[in-house]
């Protein structure tokens, strides 16, 4: 009776093994999105056509990969502890993945430790933090960016001439008058941004920068900025602005004067912006792929927590656009988000 | 009877044999048999009708789906149509109304051209430009901007070039302050009056995608399926993840689909397998194509194989439960069977069999029983035979024992007579008659004590003559024993076996006693001599047969002893004490029977 019984299990436990194997396959390589997951986004301001698009890729990667995306941004590029709090606010809730724009590269270090110590995966989209605990960063190539507004500038300018900048960091902390040498609580992006293009324009001697301002997040005070660099330089003759603020204020200020002597390099691709290309007003801009960025940011986020191998960084490209090659059917579909 | 009791049965096997017989008679065994036959059989049935199912099932499934996501795609691609057909019809309107105006910048034209916007919902702007790209008329009412590099768009060469009416690709619309919004443009050219003269024009209508989207959103193609259109050049019309198309982020391989005007295949080029159904519309040679992810396609097909594995396994349980019990419900009753008769083989041939179960097994045990039945019918028959052939054997024996007996007297006679000693001539034949009397017994093998003990004493008056007054004997016998019976002729082997081996050497006078008495509802008689007496060796041979009497009348002692086991028993019959020169004492024992109780004297009568 026992040798009949052992037989008897053993049979059934091979057939029950093999019609088990048999319905389950090999599992996909691509990803799971049986379950939800919280991932929290946290970029520089809630306001701007940028940081929409980005949003946008965000919340386009979020559905297609099932994540409950929770956006999170100050009302200011400048306001670096209200970034903090959100990204503690983000550990408390226990958010699965943290997605952060830093707006300063050293003010949000801390956080962010603090949060790969809480075991939550941070990655960085569109400006770097000062933490090795990051996982991976999203973005464009912020030095990179700044020698094409250069070189552009330059050459519209025919090698010579001076040129002002208009940068964004955070002006409460960092002086106007440059870099003091103490800790750098600016962000990341505009410091490469910069570093770029001074390196670049600092191969024609006949080219001076002669003001680099920084604006805090506000379309005003960058056209107060611009206005106050006018009067002051009246022999300037390029416009670099770094971001997509300065860069709205500065196209205003300069299509308001009617000057055209003043060349204008902007930077991101809002429609306000387009309208001035168009319009003559500004001749290039360097844009970015926010729309990219934040998709990727969440597609790695979701990679990340499923374990797959992710890069150290994604670089997803700028371009320099002007009103030539602005219509090209592949600029147009960088330029503009696809809204229905 | 002096066979094993198993005769009739095979021995059972020898420890040596018995280790790997066990095992494998386990492994024969009837339930185990049916148990597994029975599992193996309905299992290989249940897996090939499952796996045929299976194949049949999920080859259905998947061909209704595919089937499904056709009918969903022709389903968008007829309200395609008709949308196309009806942005059409909005262009032809708008055509006759500009043709049809005097003048193309009377209040009248605006009037219906903002009834035409207002009507529809996805049209953006409609506007008539010269041939040279200036802006002629247009609603609603915009300034343009500058550098529009209007002339080098694709709706307006496309225009010029063709009399057709034209569809862009999507693109983006400069054209007009405000907003940049991605449109689909509708171009021609046409005719229109400008105070009074027919001058030529190109039309443009822009349409956004909000209904397309709205068409392309009722498609539900399982969980993450969707339909996108494509224009004839493999630019991407309208697609769900639109934005992610354009920024590189997703890939749709156009190149298999533009070879097709309806098709469906599968398609591996993003690394998952996905079904494609392209469907084209008249109008634009746009294409509509829909795309099905293989895995929800094949949902149906896992739900199939779960169930599937889940009925294999309650069949499986079912089976192994319903073929455990029935080769119970066989074997038990087998097995039953089995054990009783190897108790029977054991020799126990009293064993009722009466196994109940299924037909066949009580059949067999009713039969077996009767055959049991009879071979004890059989046996008893043998024994029977056998003691009575046994039993002839000794009567003639016993018959021989008077010939020579009756030689040896008259001799003695014969010289008593010469001697003319008449008196003891006379007391001799006078014993002799009465000694055969006796034996004679009218025929009968059983008689009393007292006829027994006559018949001796006679035996003993003629012994005496012939040994001429060399022994005493004397015969005594409880008053009540002589009533009781006995086989005949059973003293006088004894006694002439005393005589011969016991006194005959003797050089004193010898005593011969015999007493009979009745003890504890055995006779016994006991015969003893003052003799020889015999060894230990001798003693233990008589009744074993192995030491002969080589004189006296032949009939040994253990005739004596076996016809009383025959008679009464195996137990009952002689037994010896002897010393050497000391004598002998021989005892005979067996049950005391009142005479005239018949024991087996119908059958002594009819066998002799």
């Amino acid at each position: 009776m026992k040798s009949l019984r052992v037989w008897l299990t053993v049979l059934l436990c091979g057939v029950l093994w093999i019609s088990v194997s048999s319905c389950s396959g090999a599992s996909p390589d691509y990803i799971s999105t049986s379950k939800t997951r919280n991932i929290h986004l946290i970029v520089k301001m809630n306001k701007g056509d940028y940081w929409n698009t980005l949003k946008l890729g965000a919340e386009a990667a979020a559905k297609e990969f099932n994540v409950n995306l929770t956006f999170k941004a100050p009302d200011s590029e400048s306001d670096i502890e209200e970034q903090v709090v959100m990204v503690e606010e983000s550990i408390k809730e226990k958010a699965d993945v943290i997605i952060l724009a830093a707006s300063s590269y050293m003010g949000l270090a801390q956080v962010v430790d603090q949060a790969a110590y809480s075991r939550i995966p941070v990655i960085s989209v569109d400006a770097e933090v000062g933490s090795a605990k990051v996982r991976t960063y999203v973005g464009s190539n912020g030095y990179e960016a700044g020698q094409k507004s250069a070189e552009r500038l330059i050459e519209l300018l025919g090698g010579f001439g001076e040129i002002g900048i208009i940068n964004f960091t955070n002006s409460s902390l960092t002086p106007d008058s440059g870099k003091s040498g103490s800790i750098d609580y600016g962000a990341r992006d505009a410091d490469e941004r910069e570093k770029g293009f001074l390196n670049y324009a600092a191969r024609f001697p006949n080219v001076k920068v002669v003001q680099i301002a920084y604006t805090s997040s506000s379309t005003s005070d960058a056209e107060s900025l611009t206005r106050e660099m006018l009067n002051k330089y009246p022999q300037l003759r390029g416009i670099a602005t770094l971001n997509e603020i300065a860069s709205q204020g500065a196209a205003r200020v300069i299509q308001g004067l009617k000057r055209d002597s003043v060349k204008m390099i902007a930077f991101d691709s809002s429609p306000s912006m387009m309208e001035s290309l168009q319009d003559g007003t500004v001749q290039a801009t360097v844009i970015q792929n926010p729309f990219s960025n934040g998709y990727l940011a969440v597609k790695y986020a979701v990679e990340a927590l499923e374990g797959m191998d992710i890069p150290e960084r994604v670089d997803t490209g700028t371009k320099l656009i002007d009103l030539e090659n602005m219509l090209w059917p592949e600029n147009q579909k960088l330029l503009f988000p696809f809204v229905r | 009877m002096n066979k094993p009791k198993g005769y009739f049965f095979p021995l059972r096997p020898g420890p040596g044999k018995s280790g790997r017989l066990r095992l494998s008679s386990k492994l024969r065994s009837i339930q185990l048999i049916i148990t597994l036959t029975f599992m193996a059989v309905t299992a290989a049935v249940a897996v090939i009708v499952s796996v045929m199912l299976y194949g049949k099932f999920a080859n259905t499934a998947e061909e209704n789906a595919n089937l499904n996501m056709q009918q969903i795609i022709e389903q968008v691609n007829y309200n395609l149509e008709l949308y196309v057909k009806g942005m059409g019809s909005i262009f032809a309107t708008a055509e006759k109304q500009i043709t049809s105006t005097p003048s193309i910048d009377s209040p009248l034209l605006y009037e219906r051209m903002d009834t035409l916007m207002s009507s529809r919902e996805d049209l953006v702007s409609v506007a008539v430009f010269t041939p040279q790209g200036q802006y002629v008329v247009g609603t609603p009412g915009q300034t343009m901007r500058m550098n529009t590099g209007l002339e080098s768009q694709s709706w307006f060469t496309t225009a010029k070039r063709t009399s057709e009416i034209s569809y862009s690709a999507p693109h983006i619309q400069n054209l007009f302050k405000g907003r940049y919004t991605w449109v689909v443009s509708i171009s021609k050219l046409i005719q229109y009056r400008e105070n009074g003269e027919l001058r030529t024009g190109v039309l443009l209508l822009d349409f956004n995608f909000r209904t397309i989207d709205e068409l392309s959103k009722q498609v539900k193609l399982g969980k993450r399926g969707y339909a996108y259109i494509l224009d004839p050049l493999g630019n991407i019309v309208y697609h769900p993840q639109q934005q992610l198309i354009y920024a590189g982020l997703k890939y749709e391989n156009v190149e298999p689909v533009l070879e097709y005007a309806y098709r469906s295949y599968l398609d591996e080029s993003t690394g998952e397998k996905r079904f494609i159904t392209v469907r084209t519309l008249a109008q634009t040679g746009w294409k509509i194509v829909g795309v099905a992810y293989y895995d929800e396609i094949v949902t149906t097909k896992r739900d199939l194989n779960q169930f599937l594995a889940w009925f294999l396994g309650v069949v499986l349980v079912c089976v192994i439960a319903v073929s455990v019990f029935l080769s119970w419900l066989i074997a038990s009753p087998i097995r039953k069977l089995e054990r009783t008769v190897k108790q029977v083989a054991e020799g126990d041939l009293n064993t009722p069999i009466n196994v109940s179960g299924a037909y066949e097994v009580e059949q067999l045990s009713r039969r077996f029983n009767m055959m049991l039945q009879r071979i004890r019918q059989l046996m008893e028959q043998i024994i029977y035979e056998q003691e009575t052939k046994r039993k002839g054997e000794l009567e003639v024996l016993q018959s021989q024992i008077n010939p020579h007996f009756l030689y040896n007297t008259l001799n003695s006679v014969i010289r008593l007579a010469e001697r003319g000693k008449t008196d003891e001539v006379v007391t001799m034949i006078q014993s002799l008659s009465r000694f055969f009397r006796i034996s004679l017994s009218k025929g009968k093998n059983i008689i009393t004590i007292q006829e027994e003990l006559d018949h001796i004493r006679h035996y003993l008056v003629i012994q005496s003559f012939r040994f001429k007054n060399k022994f005493r004997y004397e015969i005594t016998a409880q008053e009540e024993v002589l009533q009781y019976q006995t086989i005949k002729l059973i003293l006088q082997p004894i006694v002439e076996n005393a005589l011969y081996h016991g006194i005959e050497m003797l050089p004193d006078e010898g005593l011969i006693s015999i007493t009979a008495g009745l003890q504890d509802g055995l006779i016994i008689i006991k015969v003893s001599d003052n003799g020889l007496g015999m060894s230990k060796d001798t003693v233990n041979g008589i009744l074993s047969g192995s030491v002969k009497s080589t004189s006296g009348s032949g009939v040994g002692v253990r005739n004596v002893h076996e016809r009383i086991g025959l008679y009464y028993g195996r137990e009952y019959g002689l037994a010896f004490e002897s010393e050497l020169e000391e004598g002998t004492v021989v005892t005979i024992v067996f049950p005391a029977r009142p005479a005239g109780e018949a024991m087996d004297e119908q059958k002594e009568e009819t066998n002799l």
